[in-house]
């Protein structure tokens, strides 16, 4: 409903339906920050932005609500077509690496959505980071279309335009600035909070309240402090964890919990506490290990989670098939690839930063990039466009 | 964020059998219009149930679905059936539909995947599906739709709730059932000749023939 009236009035440039907008922007970022965690699906299909004629720019996102919103406002004041493709209500980063936003769903979205009776030119942009799980390649074979692969960021959007559709290294480069940070520790916070309110309600309702300040505030305070100690970060050795909790090396958090725990029963045997007072203070003790072993690394954009197997996984170039067309370079969300444009080679020069998201492997068009794990397996760019990571960031290869 | 990195494999529809229960019934009353060498293509043919049926009664099944790990256990289980020399199983969602040829089928059919598109791509596909019929040709389709009185939509979607929360946390996906199907199915060109809804109304299989003249706004 807001759809079509929004862009034509903001461009007026009504002050108050403006503010109107604004603050409704403001509250649905807030809500769905709370329920960042959750999918949340919006429709598919084609939105006008301003008013489009038969050359305006076709951008395509995903359907998690958020991200429509967020591109939607990046893109005021212009005049172009959004295409939104079903990614199951998930954002474009994961959806992509985990075989939800896939080819089929941007082929769908440029064939049904009628777009293709709406513009003369087949040039579509694609946010940067759908670059695991949408082969260009495939898409120009199937439909015509070409992929221009956009920034990170829909609010480079204009300045990407601007900048006759070039990408600076910044806007290719994933970054976890304190505004990120802050959305993260109330992603974690909320559900958190949430549940242990219902837990603490028959245990003991004293403490819901301060239960729910000490979640928060260690949240909060774990991803504000981020930058301090971020360097010492490390996935080494085996680790114990369940998606979004990392327990450390070989459980490390959950032994010094049973031992606290164990002090605890010898404690309160000796002093002869109730059976309520251990309940009490091992669930209360449980929920702070809990928000200590969230997998920190996993919930950055900077680090590969310490619990995924491919965490170890190198990047190879084989020099021989490259041909140095640069695509690794537009897709690379860490900046690792530098080619050199007059004599179309490639260099790794980055790769310690690598986060082995996949794109570079998945898009190169020569197969010149693979996976190579430390007991020398080669994971073949065939797999990594075919199978996809499971939440545990595994690819899932067998079936059963 | 990568939070959300993927759902497991295990994403196969059979949670959605939960929802129903009589899908094998369904299914087989569906594929028992389909004969002897006739040329069918299944529509998100998942792990192959419909097209399955259809190669048992003789017919030559192309299936269809965008999963291509759902297409390998349909392949295996053709073959452990000695139906793989009758059926094929290829990658391909309903947007690619523009490959097949005009007229190549004498039946279309679909299970379960309708509810899976959005309108755009079901309109889309009504259109495919009517050029690449003969004409005359047969589209079976059982799928969920949004009941058609208010009574029964309401104590369909107490019903179903349960069950679409739990398909909702054990795989993060949700089905969104088709409004007025039957009229969809009819405005896109085809004569609706057998339509058969559950006691809640909210699951329908339907019989229809690509009629000769163009549909009403076809």
């Amino acid at each position: 409903m807001a759809k079509k009236a929004k862009p034509e009035k903001a461009k007026k440039g009504i002050s108050k339906i403006y503010d109107f907008g604004y603050l409704r922007y403001i509250f649905i970022n807030i809500i769905e920050t709370l329920l960042r965690m959750f999918p949340l699906l919006c429709k598919t299909g084609l939105i006008k932005i301003g008013n489009p004629d038969r050359t305006s720019p076709v951008f395509l996102t995903c359907n998690y609500h958020l991200t429509v919103e967020r591109v939607k406002r990046a893109l005021r004041g212009m005049d172009c077509y959004l295409l939104v493709a079903n990614s199951r209500g998930i954002n474009v980063w994961c959806a992509s690496t985990g075989g939800h936003l896939t080819n089929h769903d941007v082929i769908s979205v440029l064939k049904t959505s009628g777009i293709e009776d709406l513009v003369d030119h087949r040039n579509v942009i694609l946010p940067q980071l759908a670059a695991t799980g949408v082969e260009s390649k495939v898409i120009k074979e199937k439909t015509g279309w070409n992929v221009i692969w956009g920034p990170v960021y829909s609010e480079d959007i204009p300045a990407f335009i601007e900048n006759k559709l070039k990408k600076t290294p910044e806007m290719r480069e994933v970054k976890f600035p304190l505004l990120q940070r802050i959305e993260m520790a109330i992603a974690w916070a909320f559900p958190i909070s949430i549940l242990s309110a219902l837990i603490m309600i028959p245990l003991w309702p004293e403490m819901i309240f301060p239960t729910a300040f000490t979640i928060w505030s260690l949240s909060f305070f774990i991803f504000l402090t981020f930058p301090l100690y971020s360097r010492w970060l490390s996935s080494e050795g085996r680790r114990i964890g369940f998606i979004f909790f990392d327990f450390g090396k070989g459980g490390f958090q959950l032994i010094l919990w049973g031992i606290v725990m164990l002090c605890l029963i010898i404690y309160s045997l000796l002093a002869g506490l109730t059976l309520e007072f251990v309940l009490r203070w091992a669930v209360l003790s449980f929920i702070i290990v809990l928000i200590l072993s969230m997998d920190l690394m996993g919930s950055t954009p900077l680090y590969k989670s310490g619990l995924h197997k491919d965490r170890f996984l190198e990047v190879f170039l084989d020099v021989e098939r490259c041909r140095g067309v640069a695509l690794c370079e537009q897709v690379c969300p860490r900046n690792c690839y530098r080619v050199n444009r007059e004599l179309h080679t490639t260099t790794i020069v980055r790769a310690e930063k690598c986060v082995r998201c996949g794109a570079c492997i998945v898009q190169c068009p020569f197969d010149a990039l693979y996976f190579k794990s430390p007991e020398d397996e080669i994971i073949t760019p065939e797999i990594v466009r075919r199978f996809k990571l499971n939440l545990m960031g595994k690819r899932v290869i067998k079936i059963e | 964020m990568r939070i959300l990195e993927s759902i497991p494999s295990r994403y196969d529809r059979g949670i959605r059998i939960l929802t129903l229960g009589k899908l094998d019934e369904v299914y087989d009353r569906l594929t028992s219009h389909i004969k002897k060498g006739q040329r069918v293509l299944d529509v998100g043919c998942g792990t192959g149930a419909l097209a399955l049926r259809a190669a048992k009664k003789g017919a030559k099944v192309k299936g269809i679905d965008i999963n291509s790990r759902m297409l390998e256990i349909a392949e295996r289980k053709a073959k452990e059936l000695n139906l793989n020399e009758n059926t094929e199983f290829i990658e391909m969602g309903v947007a690619e539909l523009g490959e097949e040829k005009d007229e190549s089928y004498d039946v279309v059919m679909s299970g379960l995947c309708f509810s899976e598109l959005s309108d755009d791509e079901l309109e889309f596909t009504l259109k495919e599906i009517r050029r690449i019929l003969r004409n005359g040709g047969m589209l079976l389709v059982a799928d969920e739709v949004v009941p058609e009185s208010n009574v029964k939509r309401i104590v369909s979607w107490i019903v179903r709730f349960p069950f679409v929360l739990i398909a909702y946390i054990l795989t993060q996906t949700t089905t969104k059932p088709v409004r007025n199907l039957k009229e969809k199915i009819e405005r896109a060109g085809f004569k609706i000749e057998l339509a058969r809804w559950n006691k809640l109304g909210n699951f329908v299989e339907i019989l229809a023939r690509k009629a000769e003249q163009e549909g009403k706004y076809g």
